[in-house]
């Protein structure tokens, strides 16, 4: 597939042309309106090297792009932790309607009321959910969540004039947890896991003194295990004066079975790109929810929604103990509308969820422990961890991509850290008991392939449009952007040579 | 509604084959449990669903906006949403397994080549949240590359930006001061202002170099990238902002795009997600996520960022936006925005609203209204479906517009200001 940029000049005509012949020359006047652009040389762009290109090779260009796509529309998608489950169409339309797509977020308020009742009511069925006391729909994803949630302990501990510095993590913990922890300047304290899968707990205690500012743990775990021990934790750690953040990118094992706050959690994020099924775009966008236990409400980001006794919505400005804003607006706001889509949608059935998503997981679970390695010999909940560590090094990679072959999108592959060729499967609710069967089967088929030619595997994939790439060049020699050679004669239009290998270096001369 | 196809028979063979009688046996672990439905609403059938949001999108009242602040109503060609909704770009996530999602990975690209063209700069990454927490990162890597913690922000930046700044710092221990010395990570200006005011930065870059600080811009309407010098060119070392304006619709203020763009030396030290163009085993060209070694997955405490999802489909919205606009498509949208804006702020100046700009504009300036008028203009303006600005301090008022702002819809702004006085 060539670059947008690589196509020749074609005619464009999206919005009404202002200046018929002179569409490079910029300052002269305005045809339709009589008004002349009258900017300073020094403040004026030289020239815009950006290709015209017609709708029909736009249309096509991304269509076929697209086709080297893979998502859960096309297929199985166990990427562990990622909770790909379906994401329902009707949830896109409503997101679309015009009183929510085009609402500007500083719209006078009596422009905004149903934005307001939607994220109003969505606070309520989230706290329901879990158990929470408030919420805030300001993060953008997960990891700013986290983000919120540890500014919200440094705050508080500031507050209360308590100096602590360290934040507990386990060694089974997702990375964003302890790189959050570093941008607010804590120290992390890593917990080793035992033998079933939980904190050690032995470890916990030696470790928790009263400078902990608070513990971090995703719950169920990263390995598919339900932490044992949680309330002994949350107990251990609130008598130290700590306090318990859940990180919840494994909310989908819990709807209507139990609730984090019942665990001893003081605070959650939730993944609204997760558990409630918002589509993740190829990487984003997500929304990262926060909910806190009433003690820590005075916290949450500002504007909170506030519902007043006339069934009138405001947004409240108080600046109580307030950490900020973490971001413009009010949250990804789309994101929010498909997610009360879908909690409107299961409503009081919305256990069903986590039931069919553990027994998915457990089935799938049954039908692999025997062909590869189960590090913890446990019932898993929503997603579990299988090793292929008896195939040899890099043999989860090499299943991974022997996968690709077989249409399904692989597992999330090398984590958790702490089990060596991890192999992470999260089926989700939304697969049915046949694709199951299919995976599982081919999952066994690639143990024989491994077992008559090991060759063949590593040479994987080879249906792709793409052999396996290189991603050692890449980082050696980087070509992270389009140049046009001759950008700087200003011809950028008739010569396309493209991909220098030395754009970046090249460019670092300017 | 239920999308789970499992069926009961399923159900039955599958609790079978795991060797357990019910799915109870299965979460018995999941404690404490909850013995009770929660107490949500009815389940809806997707009629209902759609009856339901419907009755609420419609207490939701769309305007015709002239208020820009942050957030930008531009015409957006309808091919944009239809190749968005491809449940290829849709519902896939980060492209870890690159083989399958070069999709995702190609579009990252153009995406990546897109802002440094626009920007002027050297790299770019596949996106942050939103333009706000962006500049935020902007900081923390300024702070991260000379090990310096004090911030100074040139005035004019958008209120929201600046609050979203200070949760980062408070945070991250760093500190907002008043003039740039040696202790100075960054200095920071948005251009265009918050007030719409543009300006030739070299001055502030040169400031900024001088005490061994990085200069940061912030670009909030990206549209203006159409015809004014690219911030690369007047000293930036790292440009920051927000690219809604290019195909991502106002959304009641998200989803979003943040983007950022750096010179080369700054490379090793930009937060999120790079695609780079490499080799298959035979020689074909493809796309990989690179630099991975800044990121939080493998580098945990010492990664750049904590940033994982981003908004990876809005930057596609955007890549796909820019290619239909094209050169010309672009530049027009900047030129009718700026026209019409200029267009208004005439017409209300001959009205007796006092120009405050001081400096060149672009599609955004504040004006002073009649003493004591703003209040009943701005609500006799809503009344007739016109959200004339936002309302400022003593009576001023901060008006945009975009090419989608009728030569009409400004008559009308102006007659309704007319009657009111």
């Amino acid at each position: 597939m060539k670059l947008i940029f690589e196509y020749e000049e074609e005619i464009t005509e999206q919005v009404p042309d202002v200046d018929d012949n002179k569409e490079i020359e910029l300052g002269g006047k305005a045809a339709a309106e009589d008004i002349t652009i009258e900017l300073p040389q020094n403040l004026m762009r030289k020239k815009l090297p950006l290709p015209n290109v017609s709708e029909i090779t736009v249309v096509r260009h991304y269509t076929n792009i697209s086709r080297m796509n893979f998502g859960v529309d096309l297929g199985f998608y166990p990427l562990g932790s990622c909770t790909m489950k379906y994401n329902p169409k009707i949830n896109e339309d409503m997101a679309s309607l015009d009183g929510f797509k085009n609402l500007h977020p500083l719209a006078h308020e009596s422009c905004f009321q149903g934005s307001l009742q939607l994220m109003w009511e969505l606070e309520q069925d989230l706290k329901k959910i879990t158990g929470m006391d408030a919420f805030s729909l300001q993060p953008a994803a997960g990891a700013q969540g986290e983000l919120l949630g540890v500014m919200i302990a440094k705050a508080y501990f500031k507050q209360k004039n308590e100096k602590r510095k360290k934040i507990i993590i386990p060694d089974s913990a997702h990375g964003s947890n302890a790189a959050t922890a570093a941008m607010c300047k804590f120290e992390t304290i890593t917990i080793p896991s035992d033998s079933r899968g939980n904190m050690d707990i032995y470890k916990f205690k030696e470790v928790l003194e009263d400078d902990v500012a608070l513990v971090m743990l995703t719950n169920p775990n990263t390995l598919g295990l339900f932490e044992e021990n949680i309330l002994e934790i949350s107990d251990l750690a609130h008598i130290k004066g700590t306090l318990m953040y859940c990180d919840g990118a494994n909310m989908n094992a819990l709807f209507g079975i139990t609730r984090p706050s019942d665990q001893g959690f003081d605070m959650i994020h939730l993944n609204l790109h997760k558990s409630f099924s918002t589509p993740h775009g190829g990487g984003g966008p997500g929304a990262g929810v926060v909910g806190v236990k009433s003690f820590l409400a005075e916290y949450l980001p500002l504007p909170r929604i506030l519902k007043e006794h006339d069934s009138k919505f405001v947004l409240d400005y108080t600046k109580q103990k307030s950490i900020g804003k973490v971001r413009y607006s009010y949250g990804n706001c789309g994101m929010v509308v498909r997610a009360y889509c879908y909690i409107k949608s299961y409503g009081t059935n919305i256990r069903k969820v986590s039931e069919h998503a553990i027994l998915n997981a457990n089935y799938l679970l049954t039908l692999l422990k025997d062909d590869y390695e189960l590090p913890y010999s446990r019932r898993c909940t929503h997603e579990f961890v299988l090793s292929s560590r008896k195939f040899g090094e890099k043999s989860a990679l090499n299943i991974a991509k022997r996968l690709l072959d077989y249409g399904f999108h692989p597992p999330t592959i090398y984590f958790p850290l702490i089990v060596r060729e991890a192999l992470m499967i999260e089926p989700t609710e939304t697969e049915s008991k046949e694709t199951l069967d299919r995976f599982a089967a081919a999952l066994k088929n690639i143990v024989n392939e491994i077992k008559e030619n090991p060759d063949f595997v590593k040479g994987a994939p080879y249906t792709k449009l793409v052999g396996r790439l290189d991603e050692v060049a890449a980082a050696r020699k980087p070509n992270l952007r389009w140049t046009s050679l001759s950008q700087s004669n200003g011809k950028e239009n008739s010569e396309k040579k493209l991909y220098g290998e030395k754009s970046v270096r090249n460019s670092s001369n300017d | 509604m239920n999308y789970s196809p499992i069926t009961e028979n399923d159900k039955e063979e599958m609790l079978k084959r795991i060797g357990v009688r019910s799915i109870n046996d299965l979460i018995m672990d999941l404690k404490p449990s909850i013995n009770e439905k929660l107490d949500l609403s009815k389940p809806m059938s997707e009629l209902e669903l759609v009856e339901h949001l419907r009755n609420i999108s419609q207490k939701n009242k769309i305007m015709k906006y002239f208020i820009g602040a942050g957030a930008y109503y531009h015409y957006i060609p309808s091919a944009v949403n239809h190749l968005l909704m491809r449940g290829e770009f849709l519902t896939g996530y980060t492209p870890y397994q690159a083989e399958m999602n070069q999709g995702t990975l190609h579009t990252m690209y153009e995406f990546q080549s897109y802002i440094c063209l626009l920007t002027g700069m050297d790299i770019a990454n596949a996106s942050l949240y939103e333009g706000s927490s962006a500049l935020a990162e902007a900081v923390l890597l300024s702070s991260s590359y000379n090990g310096r913690n004090c911030i100074f922000i040139k005035e004019g930046l958008n209120p929201q930006y600046l609050e979203v700044l200070k949760t980062y710092c408070e945070g991250a221990d760093l500190k907002i001061v008043n003039e740039i010395d040696d202790n100075t990570a960054c200095v920071i200006a948005q251009n265009p202002d918050f007030y719409g005011n543009i300006e030739n930065l070299q001055y502030v870059a040169e400031q900024a170099h001088k005490a061994g600080a990085l200069f940061i811009t912030c670009v909030v309407e990206p549209t203006s990238l159409a015809i004014l010098e690219p911030p690369g060119n007047y000293g930036a070392d790292i440009v920051v902002g927000e690219g809604q304006s290019f195909g991502i619709p106002v959304n009641f203020g998200g989803p979003y795009l943040g983007f950022m763009a750096v010179k080369s030396f700054l490379l090793k030290k930009i937060p999120g997600r790079i695609c780079g163009m490499t080799t298959d085993s035979n020689g074909n060209k493809g796309f990989v996520l690179t630099f991975q070694a800044r990121e939080q997955h493998i580098r945990r405490e010492r990664a750049t960022s904590n940033i994982t999802t981003n908004v990876a489909l809005m930057a596609i919205a955007s890549t796909i936006y820019l290619a239909l606009m094209g050169r010309k498509g672009l530049i027009n949208v900047a030129k009718l925005s700026y026209s019409r804006a200029h267009l208004l702020q005439n017409k209300l100046k001959s009205i007796g609203f006092e120009a405050l700009n001081k400096k060149p504009f672009y599609n955004e300036f504040y004006m002073k209204a009649p003493s004591g008028y703003l209040e009943t203009i701005s609500s006799n303006l809503l009344k007739n479906g016109i959200h004339g600005g936002l309302d400022l301090d003593e009576d001023k008022i901060l008006i945009c517009c975009t090419e989608l702002n009728t030569v009409q819809d400004i008559e009308s702004y102006i007659s309704i200001v007319m009657d009111t006085k």
